[in-house]
C-alpha cells in the first residue's frame, strides 16, 4: 500500500516535470493561431501539422545558429579536453619544482565566473578582433580548469607500474601520455567532455555580447534576439523553442548514462 | 683530507649535471601545460587584472579616457542602486538555494526507491537541465502568461481566481522565477544527490532497522549524516549559481517589473553594455567578485571546521 502511493506521487511528479515540455510541442504543432487552453485542445490532434516548422525554419536562420552551437560546442570540447589532459598528465606524472605554483594558478580559475570579468574580457576579445567571431566563444571555453582537476585525479589512479614499464620499453614523456595515461582515463574524458558540451551548448550570456550578427550566432543567445523584435505568435515562438530543444533532447535519450555520470562526477569532485 | 675534498669535488659535479637535468626536466614538464595555459592567461588571468586596472578609470567603449582612482567605487558605494540590485540577488539566493536542495533531496529519495519505471522518472526530472536557458525562459514566460498561460488555468481548476500576474506584479515575480530556475536546475541537484545515497553502506540500514529504528529515525541518523559532504558542496554551488542569475530575468522580465528583478550581473550588463561605462561596470564586478570570493572563504571556513 505503502509503495502504491510512492509509485502515483512519483509518476505524477514526473508527468509534472515533463509538463513544459510537452505543452511545449503540443502548441509548436497546433496551426499558428491556435491556442492550447481546455483539456479538449489536448486530446484533440487531428488538427497537429509541422508547418509552422517549416515557417520558422524558412524565416529564419535557426539552422544555421543550430550548426554554429554544434561546431562551437565541439571544437571547445575537444580541444579543451586535449589542452586539460597535457596539463593532469604534467601534474600528475612529471614531477617539477613550479608544480605548485602552475597548479594552484590555474585552480584559481575555479573562483571567479566569466560573470564577472565580462567587461575586460570583451575589452580583451575587441583588441583581438574576435568580437563576432566563431572564435570569440571558443577560446574563453578554454580557460575552465575543471577537466584538469578532474583528469589529473584520474591519472593519479594510473598504477606506477604501466608507467615504468613503458619508460624501460623506451617511452619519453610524450608516449607515456598518448599510450599509457590518454587510454587509461578514456571514460573520464568522455564523461568531462560531455559536461564541457552541455556548457557550451547552453553558454548564453557571453555569446550574447559577443556575437552580432545573424549568421555567426549559436542558438541559445540568437533565440531570444529573434524572438524578441517580432510580434509573433505563441505557436511560433514555441516552434522555435521546441527547434533548440529537439536535439538536446535527443542526445541525452541517447547518451542518458553517460551524461548523469558525467555530470554527477563533475559536480561532486569540481 | 685530500679524499674529502676529491669526493667534495665529485659530489659537487654531479650536483651541477642533476640540476642541469632537473633544469631541462622542469621545461618539459612546463611545455605540456603551455597549451592549456595560453588562453588561459590571454582570456582569464589578463582579464582578472586588466578588469582592475579599468576600474579605476573612466573608460568607455572608445577606451580609456582618464585616470580617476578610487572614485568608481566611492561613486558606486553612494549609490543606493548598488545596494539595492545586490540585495535582490542576494534575495534569488534566499530563494532558490534552499528550495532547490530540499526539492532536489526530495527526488533523490524518491528515486532511490524501488519504484516503477525507475529510470524513466529519473530522466523527467533531469531532462529540463539539459536545456538552455533561453529555451527554459521562453517556455516559462509563456506558462505564467496571466491569461492563456496553463499555470494560471491550473490554478483555477483548484478554484482559485487565477488572475495572478507572475511575471509583472513584484509580491510573485520572484517566485516565478524561482519555479522556473528550480525545474530547470533540480535534476543537478537530485543527481549529485542520488550519487551521495549509494555511497551510504545499505547494512548502515539494515543494522538500524534490526534495532528497531523507524523510517524517519533512519532518515535521520543515517541517510542525513551519510549526505553532509554532497550537501555542503550543493550549497557552496547552488549559491554561485543563484548569485550569477542573469539569462532567467533577461528574457522573462528584462528586470521587471519596474526593476524588481534587476540583478547584480543585469546591473553590471547594463552599465556596461548599454550605458557604455566600462570602467564603473569594472569596479561592479570587482565589488561582486569580492562579495562572492567572500562567502566562498567563509563557506570554506565554516565546512572546514566541521570536518576538523
Amino acid at each position: 500500500m505503502n509503495k502504491w502511493v510512492l509509485n502515483v506521487i512519483a509518476a505524477l511528479l514526473a508527468l509534472l516535470f515533463i509538463f513544459p515540455l510537452l505543452w511545449m510541442l503540443l502548441v509548436s504543432l497546433k496551426p499558428d493561431g491556435t491556442s492550447v487552453y481546455s483539456l479538449a485542445d489536448w486530446v484533440r490532434w487531428s488538427d497537429l501539422n509541422t508547418d509552422n516548422y517549416v515557417k520558422v525554419v524558412r524565416d529564419s536562420e535557426i539552422l544555421r545558429w543550430t550548426w554554429n552551437s554544434l561546431v562551437i560546442g565541439v571544437l571547445t570540447t575537444v580541444i579543451a579536453i586535449l589542452f586539460s589532459s597535457l596539463a593532469a598528465f604534467s601534474f600528475s606524472k612529471l614531477p617539477f619544482r613550479t608544480r605548485g605554483l602552475f597548479y594552484i594558478v590555474i585552480v584559481s580559475g575555479l573562483l571567479i565566473p566569466t560573470e564577472a570579468i565580462l567587461i575586460p574580457l570583451y575589452e580583451t576579445t575587441l583588441h583581438l578582433k574576435l568580437i563576432d567571431n566563431i572564435w570569440a566563444i571558443i577560446l574563453p571555453g578554454l580557460t575552465n580548469p575543471i577537466g584538469v582537476l578532474l583528469l589529473k585525479q584520474f591519472m593519479d589512479g594510473v598504477p606506477r607500474d604501466y608507467i615504468e614499464a613503458a619508460q624501460i620499453d623506451g617511452s619519453r614523456n610524450f608516449g607515456l601520455w598518448w599510450r599509457v595515461c590518454l587510454p587509461l582515463t578514456k571514460s573520464a574524458m568522455v564523461s568531462v567532455g560531455i559536461f564541457y558540451f552541455i556548457l557550451s551548448w547552453n553558454n548564453f550570456l557571453w555569446p550574447y555580447l559577443s556575437i552580432t550578427s545573424a549568421e555567426n550566432m549559436i542558438l541559445s543567445a540568437g533565440l531570444p534576439t529573434f524572438l524578441s523584435n517580432n510580434t509573433m505568435s505563441l505557436n511560433m515562438i514555441m516552434t522555435a523553442s521546441a527547434i533548440a530543444a529537439i536535439p538536446t533532447i535527443v542526445v541525452f535519450i541517447l547518451l542518458q548514462r553517460h551524461i548523469v555520470q558525467g555530470v554527477s562526477m563533475s559536480g561532486i569532485k569540481g | 683530507m685530500e679524499t674529502i675534498r676529491a669526493e667534495s669535488q665529485a659530489g659537487a659535479a654531479a650536483a651541477r649535471r642533476t640540476r642541469r637535468r632537473g633544469w631541462r626536466s622542469e621545461l618539459q614538464a612546463i611545455l605540456y601545460v603551455v597549451p592549456f595555459l595560453i588562453p588561459f592567461a590571454v582570456f582569464y588571468l589578463w582579464p582578472v587584472l586588466r578588469g582592475a586596472w579599468m576600474s579605476l578609470h573612466v573608460w568607455g567603449i572608445q577606451g580609456m579616457e582618464k585616470y580617476v582612482g578610487l572614485d568608481n567605487y566611492g561613486k558606486l558605494l553612494r549609490n543606493p542602486d548598488f545596494y539595492k540590485y545586490l540585495w535582490h540577488s542576494f534575495s534569488f539566493v534566499l530563494l532558490c538555494t534552499p528550495t532547490v536542495i530540499v526539492l532536489g533531496l526530495l527526488l533523490a529519495l524518491i528515486v532511490h526507491q524501488k519504484i516503477w519505471v525507475r529510470t524513466f522518472i529519473r530522466s523527467a526530472f533531469f531532462l529540463p537541465y539539459v536545456l538552455s536557458v533561453s529555451v527554459i525562459s521562453f517556455i516559462w514566460l509563456h506558462l505564467f502568461d496571466p491569461k492563456n498561460g496553463p499555470v494560471n488555468a491550473l490554478l483555477r481548476l483548484f478554484g482559485s481566481s487565477g488572475e495572478v500576474n507572475w511575471l509583472t506584479d513584484k509580491h510573485f515575480v520572484w517566485w516565478a522565477i524561482t519555479i522556473a530556475t528550480d525545474w530547470w536546475t533540480v535534476g543537478f541537484v537530485m543527481v549529485l544527490f542520488l550519487a551521495g545515497l549509494q555511497e551510504i553502506p545499505a547494512d548502515h540500514y539494515e543494522a538500524a532497522k534490526i534495532d528497531g529504528a523507524g523510517a524517519w529515525s533512519r532518515f535521520r541518523h543515517i541517510t542525513l549524516p551519510g549526505l553532509s559532504r554532497v550537501t555542503k558542496i550543493q550549497i557552496f554551488y547552488q549559491i554561485i549559481a543563484s548569485l550569477k542569475l542573469f539569462g532567467q530575468v533577461q528574457i522573462m522580465t528584462g528586470g521587471g517589473p519596474g526593476d524588481a528583478t534587476n540583478t547584480m550581473i543585469r546591473y553590471i550588463y547594463v552599465t556596461g553594455f548599454k550605458k557604455d561605462m566600462f570602467g564603473l561596470a569594472s569596479a561592479q564586478s570587482i565589488l561582486f567578485c569580492v562579495i562572492m570570493l567572500l562567502f566562498a572563504a567563509i563557506q570554506f571556513k565554516l565546512t572546514d571546521r566541521k570536518d576538523g
